[in-house]
């Protein structure tokens, strides 16, 4: 089975901390956001976001926290942390430069 | 970095709480994602499966999950460890075995490591073990390697040396101990009084010497040694302070040591240099060539040995200008320094690392057979492999599950090793305490303990990586049927037909070995001793010295001795002596050498004189030890003290220095020709000390002139130990303050004569057989192997018409190629490796072809015999079945 999702890896991280960026939210919330955000354009593969979930707290950048949803159910809640900000901003900047070159690019053409 | 660790750890440690927490984490989101789709207008059912679809195989991307969290390493390593387990549980006959085999070779590596670290490697339990040096005095012109000191030549060496931190001196006695239940002759250590400080041995009860005790008319003291203690006064704890009659003064105990290797030589007591009557004798001490003692030191810190060599000699040089007539210079003088552990291991090392080796190519041999095992279940096994591939397990994967098998496997083997080799270990001990003393510091304890782990898991690794390299790389070739034809099989089977020749090589070099051992062994128990030990009692008369005043009462103190002895019953012959053939004592403490003159033959000025071993006899003493008379006659009762001095010689002084001329009354001298004596008779030669050593020069002198003679032999008609309490309660009866003890047939100290070479044998032989029944398992393992496999072609030869005998001798015939080949190895290296046994070897060449034919047709008829069993199967083949099956 293929490890790839749709997204490119660290795509997926930047859309997650953004997301993340707003307010704190379990992975369903952050799947539905995405979603709808994006016009169903893009559609998270859970098999996708869990794993980066996980990679994301090892790494700091989020921190989470059991608490309970909108109807009154247990559910993790994550959150970005200091460092997250940080990482979201440097990321926000790298994917600016990098589609304004490919713009760039494909305009010449 | 430290997060991942963090999470790690609390992976590994919470590991139901984080598998939990994600079960409830999903759960959370597919309810979620359920009511979503329910909300869009699914039925629940059709909500539910849309969901778990969406969702995907929830298992493998909890397994992503887990993977990114960490703790893959232990986890899967535990688990592999667990499947290994199952698996070998399941077949507990493969588990058996090579769990047997490798116990026995892992064993006797243990064993023989045990006994190497404790005497040759361990550091000596004393303080600086390796500080402690031996100083020897040398004739080296005069090929005299180990020359006593004197009590003037210690002092010089103490006093004007610059590199020992402390000298001090030893020399070993016999006295005689009252007090006790029986009058007993104790091994005495005398010594200075520093000695044990120097050696840094604490007592176990009590003290040792001080300065002060080893003063000129100081109170006697003594310390004994534990061995002495426990057996001789049953571990006694008041034993300090009970006083002792020793040489006519009480001498009180101040100390027991602690259970500590003794050098020289074991003894049962010590005390200071002051007590021993003759050391401190006015006439002794002043005397610088009268010498007697053995000399150790410590090294001052940092000084290396060369140092002390230097210092030393240019010590002995001046030594000699100053005393010219004490070290004449046509006997050359020179010192040398030896550390101590060096000389208490010298006898012990050849014939240890000759065993190590052995029982290291045992166990490689043992490997070998576990490796063929191993590699013909991994062929059943290669579907459960290729599967294991195919689902995504990497290479590395495979190769570590079959390691951690074989790995468990080796485990189990260390274990049951360390469990025979612990039961060996007396063996061992008694074995080993005959050429060092340092033998009771074998057990098994901690590094003993890490080198079995250490040979446990490298022997698991080398059988378990050759297997699973062979593995084949190639998945569809083995998923598909009749997996043992692929490329693998035929490389697993050359890798087997390697095994065989290895192991059939070393079994080879063993077996050679072991039998050089033991012809060396039949042939030195056929050597002639010169003497008939048969129906000998032997025992060690000690009197009281000090009871007597002159010789002449000691002399008649013997003389009643002897008279009581002749009149027991069942006495044939009675006789006293001073040594008697193979005398243990006479071969520790070295050979009674005296020069002599032969009247008629000047010796020249700067010349040595002629050596010869002085011996007493009394009356019937040839004849006592049937010690054959070659020419005159022996001592009679006319030979008394007033007579004409007489001596008896060896037919090997005669053949030294008289060649073919009759030496029967020619007159010798041992005081520069003050006294003559008179030769009256040639007796036959003895191997005094050893058989495999030649017989010394010896002249004897009779019992009545020399005044000394201490062992008392009997010739019995019966059985000589029935007699021996008779005979001790008659020389009680004579006087009771006299010690017997060292009570012995000679037939026993024949047989200790050879004990030696005779438990290197036993142990070889052990090995040896060991290895060629391990081999012979391997052959007949390969051979029902390869016969299983070829049933279809061997099927097929028989249905096209060849008789079943005609394949049964193929088979055999390539069965034994392999046989061959590694027997020609084996011989190589048998040749090349012969060389090292040499040192134990006694009238038997390395390269003795008797024992190389020999051994040739036992491995042949073994190693035939193992193929035949499993062969013969091949004539119950039925052509019809062999050619449907696959």
């Amino acid at each position: 089975m293929a490890k790839s999702t749709d997204l490119i890896q660290g795509t997926l991280d930047m859309l997650i901390l953004k997301t993340l960026a707003l307010e704190p939210m379990h992975g369903w919330g952050i799947s539905q956001r995405i979603q709808q955000v994006s016009g169903d354009v893009l559609v998270i593969n859970q098999g996708s976001l869990y794993p980066a979930l996980y990679r994301l707290e090892q790494q700091g950048l989020i921190k989470s926290e059991w608490g309970s949803s909108d109807n009154n159910r247990q559910a993790k809640f994550y959150e970005l942390t200091r460092t997250g900000k940080k990482q979201l901003t440097e990321e926000t900047e790298n994917w600016e430069r990098l589609s304004a070159a490919v713009d760039r690019i494909l305009q010449t053409v | 970095m430290l997060r991942k660790l963090t999470s790690y750890v609390r992976a590994l440690l919470h590991k139901d709480k984080v598998e939990r927490d994600m079960d409830r984490e999903l759960r959370f989101h597919l309810e979620m994602e359920i009511e979503e789709n329910v909300r869009r207008g699914m039925s629940l059912p059709e909500a539910r499966r849309e969901a778990l679809v969406r969702f995907g195989g929830v298992e493998k991307f909890k397994e992503e999950c887990r993977d990114v969290r960490g703790a893959p390493l232990a986890e899967s390593l535990l688990q592999d460890v667990r499947y290994g387990a199952r698996i070998l549980y399941r077949n507990p006959g493969f588990t058996l075995v090579a769990v047997l085999t490798l116990g026995l070779g892992i064993g006797a590596n243990t064993a023989i490591f045990s006994v190497i670290y404790g005497v040759l490697m361990r550091p000596l339990p004393y303080k600086d073990g390796n500080q402690l040096v031996i100083v020897q005095q040398q004739a080296p012109l005069a090929h005299v390697l180990n020359v006593p000191f004197s009590v003037k030549e210690v002092q010089d060496y103490r006093e004007q040396n610059q590199t020992l931190d402390a000298v001090v001196e030893h020399h070993s006695m016999s006295f005689t101990l009252l007090g006790g239940q029986e009058p007993q002759r104790v091994q005495t250590g005398v010594v200075s009084a520093n000695f044990f400080d120097v050696l840094g041995v604490k007592p176990l009860l009590g003290r040792t010497f001080v300065d002060a005790d080893d003063e000129h008319g100081s109170d006697a003291v003594i310390v004994l040694s534990y061995q002495y203690w426990r057996q001789s006064h049953g571990g006694d704890p008041s034993i300090v302070g009970r006083t002792f009659q020793m040489n006519n003064r009480p001498h009180t105990v101040i100390g027991v040591l602690p259970p500590i290797p003794q050098y020289p030589n074991e003894q049962d007591v010590y005390m200071p240099t002051s007590h021993c009557p003759t050391r401190s004798s006015e006439q002794f001490m002043s005397n610088r060539n009268a010498r007697m003692m053995s000399v150790f030191g410590r090294l001052k810190p940092g000084v290396p040995l060369a140092q002390a060599q230097a210092d030393l000699s240019t010590l002995a040089s001046n030594l000699q200008k100053q005393y010219p007539d004490s070290y004449p210079a046509n006997r050359g003088y020179a010192a040398s320094v030896v550390p101590l552990q060096d000389e208490l291991t010298r006898r012990a090392k050849p014939t240890f690392l000759i065993l190590l080796g052995t029982a290291g190519l045992v166990l490689l041999i043992a490997c070998a057979n576990v490796a063929n095992l191993t590699l013909a279940r991994l062929m059943r096994r290669e579907r459960e492999m290729a599967i294991r591939a195919a689902l995504g397990a990497g290479r590395g994967r495979l190769i570590r599950q079959l390691l951690t098998e074989s790995v468990l496997l080796s485990f189990a083997g260390g274990v049951l090793g360390l469990v025979l080799a612990a039961g060996g270990l007396q063996l061992l001990v008694s074995f080993a305490a005959r050429f060092t003393t340092r033998a009771s510091e074998i057990r098994i304890d901690g590094f003993v303990l890490l080198f079995t782990l250490l040979v446990s898991v490298a022997t698991g690794l080398i059988f378990g990586l050759m297997p699973a390299f062979s593995s084949d790389r190639n998945l569809t070739g083995t998923l598909k049927e009749g997996g043992g034809r692929s490329s693998a099989g035929l490389r697993r089977q050359r890798v087997r037909n390697l095994l065989i020749v290895a192991q059939v090589g070393v079994s080879f070099i063993l077996l050679i070995w072991a039998g050089l051992m033991l012809r060396s062994l039949i042939k030195l128990q056929h050597v002639n001793p010169g003497f008939d030990p048969e129906r000998v009692l032997a025992m060690r008369i000690s009197p009281n010295w000090s009871k007597f005043n002159t010789n002449e009462e000691t002399l008649a103190l013997l003389l009643r001795i002897l008279d009581k002895a002749r009149s027991e019953p069942g006495v044939l012959s009675a006789a006293l002596g001073s040594t008697f053939p193979l005398n243990q004592l006479g071969i520790t403490n070295g050979p009674f050498n005296r020069g002599f003159q032969i009247e008629g033959r000047p010796i020249p000025d700067g010349e040595l004189l002629p050596q010869a071993d002085f011996r007493t006899a009394s009356t019937d003493y040839f004849e006592t030890v049937r010690q054959p008379l070659v020419r005159g006659r022996t001592f009679n009762e006319g030979d008394k003290d007033k007579a004409v001095p007489v001596a008896v010689i060896n037919q090997s002084t005669v053949r030294h220095r008289w060649g073919d001329e009759d030496p029967i009354g020619r007159r010798l001298s041992f005081d520069r020709g003050q006294t003559w004596l008179t030769v009256v008779g040639v007796v036959g030669d003895v191997r005094q000390y050893g058989l495999d050593r030649e017989p010394p020069d010896e002249i004897y002198i009779p019992l009545a002139q020399a005044q000394f003679g201490g062992n008392l032999l009997v010739r019995t008609a019966a059985d000589p130990m029935s007699i021996a309490k008779l005979m001790r309660e008659a020389v009680y009866e004579v006087d009771s303050d006299t010690a017997v003890d060292r009570v012995q047939t000679l037939e026993q100290v024949r047989s200790d004569a050879v004990a030696s070479p005779r438990l290197t044998a036993i142990l070889l032989a052990m090995f040896a057989g060991l290895a060629l029944v391990i081999t012979a398992a391997g052959i007949a393992g390969v051979m029902a192997l390869s016969v299983n496999q070829r049933t279809h072609e061997l099927g097929v030869r028989l249905a096209l018409g060849a008789t079943p005998g005609k394949v049964l001798r193929m088979v055999m015939r390539e069965g034994m190629s392999f046989v061959l080949v590694g027997l020609s190895v084996g011989l190589v290296g048998a040749l090349l490796l012969g060389r090292l046994m040499s040192a134990l070897l006694f009238a038997v060449e390395p390269t003795d072809p008797i024992t190389f034919l020999a051994v040739a047709l036992v491995l042949i008829a073994v190693a035939a015999a193992a193929c035949f069993v499993p062969a013969r199967r091949v004539t119950s083949i039925d052509p019809m079945l062999a050619l449907r099956s696959e």
